[in-house]
């Protein structure tokens, strides 16, 4: 994982009660925390266990984290371990109650190392996404839609020719590629999950 | 950033990054958000070692089925919680919720819902406190004692 000095920064900020810095950190990484979340089929209730005890442990830790670059990297760790907490508990109820249920499903250190790496990308992703321009978010949302939208759609929602909707979305992409928010980017971190590919939910 | 990607991938990784996020409801990102409260609050986390809902094995789950027909404390959850310097020491019923500081010590016990109304209580000199009524589940409790001792409990569900 690189160093990202955004997240050094955040953390720095968050520990000297900089209230948006926290805000900042916990949009870029609450998606991190659901989807490991997600791996081990947790109910919604225990879902917020899990969330608020992530959050509330690393308020805790702002000042006292050694590599504050190393941050998602403890959220993952952190989240899982609180996930087998809840289903341990669980299943000791049950074990309890005398209704032995499915031994809970469990998510392998691979995929939430993969979990990990997606979730890094997503967030310089959409960091390198807000730096664009409006019109140019607007115009790749619409392109990236699932479905997609069409290019008559796309011209008429957003008032231009069909013929330019190609090299603008050429353009903003390369700008996408340049930002800031990518550009420091590993290459080799994203050679075991392509886009679309084994990103299950 | 992968430049070997093409802009057909590249789109396709932003729409997936995008919808990640999407996926999140925004109480998730809101509750995370909103524990920024406890940011710098000066006191130990007590982390919690006994839940009599959770370590009942068959044998207990009896005997106190049999010794409870008609008893009144077979709802009563009992709940340990420990830090380094002191412990809480709870009892759990419908309508009301009863602890105690150990070792014994006066101070003040707030009750705190997820929601953020908190009510407090006095802890008396043999450490026992009473919350009434039981607050809203989950909530947590922050004990200061006389010696300035201070400690949070995670959430209790009830």
């Amino acid at each position: 994982m690189r160093d990202d000095p955004s997240v050094v920064a955040l953390v720095a900020r968050a520990a000297e009660d900089d209230h948006d810095a926290w805000d900042e950190l916990v949009e870029r990484y609450a998606p991190l925390v659901w989807a490991i979340c997600t791996r081990y089929q947790l109910s919604r209730d225990d879902v917020e266990d899990v969330g608020q005890s992530v959050w509330l442990l690393l308020v805790e830790q702002l000042s006292k984290l050694r590599e504050p670059a190393a941050l998602p990297g403890w959220l993952a760790t952190t989240t899982r371990r609180e996930c087998l907490r809840v289903l341990t508990a669980a299943r000791k109820s049950q074990l309890a109650a005398g209704m032995l249920g499915d031994a809970p499903s469990s998510a392998d250190d691979t995929a939430i190392d993969e979990e990990l790496l997606i979730s890094e990308r997503n967030a310089a992703l959409r960091a390198a996404f807000a730096e664009l321009p409006p019109h140019g978010q607007q115009l790749l949302a619409m392109l990236f839609r699932d479905p997609p939208c069409s290019y008559a759609e796309i011209s008429a929602t957003l008032g231009i020719a069909t013929g330019s909707i190609g090299p603008k979305r050429a353009r903003y992409l390369e700008r996408l590629r340049q930002s800031d928010a990518l550009i420091g980017f590993d290459e080799h971190e994203f050679t075991t999950s392509t886009p679309g590919g084994g990103h299950g939910a | 950033m992968p430049e070997s990607w093409d802009d057909d991938q590249l789109l396709a990784a932003l729409g997936e990054a995008v919808r990640a996020r999407e996926a999140v409801p925004d109480t998730f990102a809101e509750m995370g958000k909103s524990v920024y409260a406890w940011h710098n609050i000066d006191a130990e986390l007590a982390q919690l070692t006994y839940d009599s809902s959770r370590e009942q094995d068959h044998d207990v789950v009896a005997s106190m089925r049999s010794a409870s027909t008609g008893a009144e404390n077979a709802s009563v959850r009992a709940l340990t919680f420990t830090s380094a310097h002191l412990s809480l020491e709870l009892e759990v019923t419908d309508g009301s919720l009863l602890g105690q500081v150990i070792p014994p010590q006066a101070g003040t016990l707030e009750a705190q819902t997820r929601a953020g109304a908190i009510t407090t209580t006095p802890v008396d000199e043999i450490g026992c406190f009473s919350v009434t009524p039981t607050p809203a589940s989950p909530f947590r409790l922050r004990c200061r004692t006389v010696t300035g001792t201070e400690v949070l409990t995670g959430w209790i569900t009830l």
